[in-house]
């Protein structure tokens, strides 16, 4: 059974008297517990697609559907709702909030939630365990490498227990090895969690941690791959 | 509540940026300090200058006369303003000034008859320290007002000099009226003989009428009688003739409200400033909440509150040190023997902290609106 059903979904910006269409009808099914990649050169629509999946941006033609929800018809604030019990955000320059330290970044989904301290702590402590940076929960981002960075981050969007993480060229400012280790991560959560994780990448090898892939070009999908 | 939850953000936004925050604070509560002084200036002189219905007393003064050294008056008019109905008692002074121009720290001698001052016409005064037995059996002693008393440190028992005269503190008195509280009382006789022979001769006369209905009509009266004497009279209410007297002190204040009220609008720009640049710097930051799931309203009232936090810190502060500035300093602004407190109370402090958190709830309402109503994508596309 479809989790994501995206159907004739087009996003159209204005730009002075131009129209500009990054995703141009797309028809798209991902199944519970995916873990798509996302591919195509600047401008495809990956992100665009991405961004519209995460419900942090709306379509201007077409359904998306997740989960029985229709994301279209959200209202703003619904829509801050909803992807504050569904969505787990992984960004490529992490966007981790300075001032706040891994823990207290951490927490910042969960206080939108009916959770008492307690209960938020044991979940910040639970998540940063899984993503193995718990000993640098005091530590302020600039006090972390990239690599660590990332790992908060993912502890941040996985905090609230989201069915969905979209990630955002998760690896794009890593080094190597860890990016390897981010991408072992992702690939567990969705193994042994069976989150439903949906990934732009421009790097062919991350695609290897991934269930599927998928091609786009000018706003369309021009490839479907599936991988064992 | 979940709101309330993400109030420690707000505060660490202002306490892990120190410098910006101090700044900003430093700014509110150097302008809050201004302002606090300005309004207590102004409460001062409503205090002293406003009429109200409990208003009994009348001052008598010499027609076309602005001072003491100069309103000189027979003593015995005393007799003759006695006699006119609805005047219920009259107390003659003598008032001598250490300084005829206006000043912060100006000692007045109010010479008054003893026997019948302190149920007369100072009825309303209380005797904190020392005693009113003293002051009544000593020729040189005085009774000092509170805020003349802290300003100069003086202490029943202690001698002290002013505008050439020489007295023994008997007691400290505290008033209702501004005009007791700044002021010695002493012997009329006393102030009378002191440095010149002026025996017979008052600066004023304090008439208190039955009911303050009857202030216009015997005020009238008072002058009718006196038309024709030599030294023609002038009959003003009590805050009137303050506020006659003290017009120059009554402008320079109403125009130092307009600089209250430009320290106002200094730290709604400081503050607006402030917010502005730290929403303009925090685009990323706000558009990550948003992603998380923050609606946009809870984003602009983190704005607003921390706009309000940082103005309720700094109003405090400033409002705080003009408080303790002021009352540590007993400071009054005297002329030609009237007296215009500087009114510092708590009421100030809480009025100042309100209209700090009035300021940042404005200073923050635009850039918080602008902030909740970007697009997320627009904003991660703009850093």
């Amino acid at each position: 059974m479809n989790f994501i059903t995206c159907r004739d979904l087009t996003r159209e910006y204005k730009k002075g008297d131009t129209i500009i269409k990054p995703l141009d009808g797309v028809d798209l099914d991902i199944t519970s517990g995916d873990f798509l990649a996302l591919m195509g050169p600047s401008g495809s629509g990956k992100t665009t697609l991405l961004n519209l999946v995460a419900g942090i941006d709306s379509p201007t033609n077409g359904s998306l559907v997740i989960d029985g929800t229709d994301l279209s018809k959200l209202s703003r604030n619904k829509l801050a709702a909803w992807r504050s019990k569904h969505v787990g955000y992984v960004f490529q320059l992490y966007n981790l909030v300075p001032v706040l330290t891994a823990y207290e970044n951490v927490e910042l989904p969960l206080l939108l939630h009916d959770l008492s301290k307690k209960q938020r702590h044991e979940r910040i402590q639970i998540a940063l365990e899984r993503v193995g940076i718990s000993d640098r929960a005091e530590h302020f981002p600039r006090q972390l490498s990239g690599g660590q960075e990332q790992r908060v981050a993912i502890a941040r969007a996985i905090a609230t227990d989201p069915d969905i993480i979209v990630a955002d060229e998760p690896t794009g400012d890593l080094d190597k090895s860890s990016a390897h280790a981010v991408m072992q991560l992702l690939q567990t959560l969705n193994s042994e969690l069976g989150k439903t994780i949906v990934m732009v990448t421009h790097d062919p090898k991350t695609t290897e941690y991934a269930t599927r892939t998928l091609h786009l070009e000018k706003g369309k999908l021009v490839e479907a791959e599936a991988v064992a | 509540m979940k709101i309330i939850r993400c109030f420690p953000y707000v505060t660490k936004q202002i306490t892990r940026h120190r410098v910006r925050s101090l700044l900003t604070v430093f700014g509110i509560a150097i302008a809050m300090f201004l302002f606090t002084s300005v309004q207590a200036m102004n409460d001062g002189v409503l205090e002293a200058t406003t009429a109200t219905a409990s208003d009994t007393t009348l001052v008598v003064y010499r027609e076309d006369r602005y001072c003491p050294a100069t309103s000189q008056l027979p003593q015995d008019y005393q007799r003759r303003i006695e006699g006119i109905d609805g005047v219920s008692s009259v107390t003659p002074m003598m008032v001598v000034v250490s300084n005829c121009r206006t000043s912060l720290d100006v000692v007045t001698f109010r010479g008054v008859p003893k026997e019948s001052f302190l149920s007369g016409a100072g009825k309303g005064i209380e005797v904190i320290s020392g005693s009113a037995e003293d002051w009544l059996s000593r020729t040189d002693a005085a009774l000092l007002g509170e805020t003349l008393a802290n300003r100069r440190g003086l202490k029943p028992g202690m001698r002290f000099d002013a505008a050439g005269i020489t007295a023994t503190v008997a007691g400290i008195v505290r008033s209702d009226n501004p005009q007791d509280q700044n002021v010695a009382y002493t012997a009329l006789e006393f102030v009378q003989l002191a440095g010149r022979d002026r025996l017979g001769i008052v600066t004023q006369f304090n008439v208190k009428v039955t009911d303050s209905a009857l202030l216009d009509p015997v005020a009238d009266e008072i002058d009718e009688m006196f038309r024709t004497a030599q030294e023609p009279t002038a009959t003003f209410g009590e805050k009137a003739f303050i506020g006659r007297l003290a017009d120059d002190i009554i402008e320079l204040v109403g125009f130092a409200r307009w600089l209250g009220l430009g320290c106002l609008a200094a730290v709604l720009a400081l503050v607006a400033n402030s917010i502005v640049l730290g929403v303009q710097s925090r685009i990323a930051e706000h558009a990550v909440l948003q992603t998380l799931g923050y609606k946009s309203w809870v984003i602009a009232v983190l704005i607003i509150a921390e706009g309000v936090l940082l103005c309720a810190i700094g109003g405090l502060l400033g409002a705080v040190v003009a408080l303790s500035v002021a009352r540590s300093g007993n400071y009054a602004l005297s002329v030609e023997g009237t007296s215009i407190p500087i009114v510092a109370d708590y009421g100030l402090l809480l009025m100042g902290l309100v209209v700090c958190v009035v300021i940042g709830v404005i200073a923050g309402l635009v850039p918080a609106w602008q902030a909740s109503r970007r697009s997320i994508v627009e904003c991660f596309r703009a850093v």
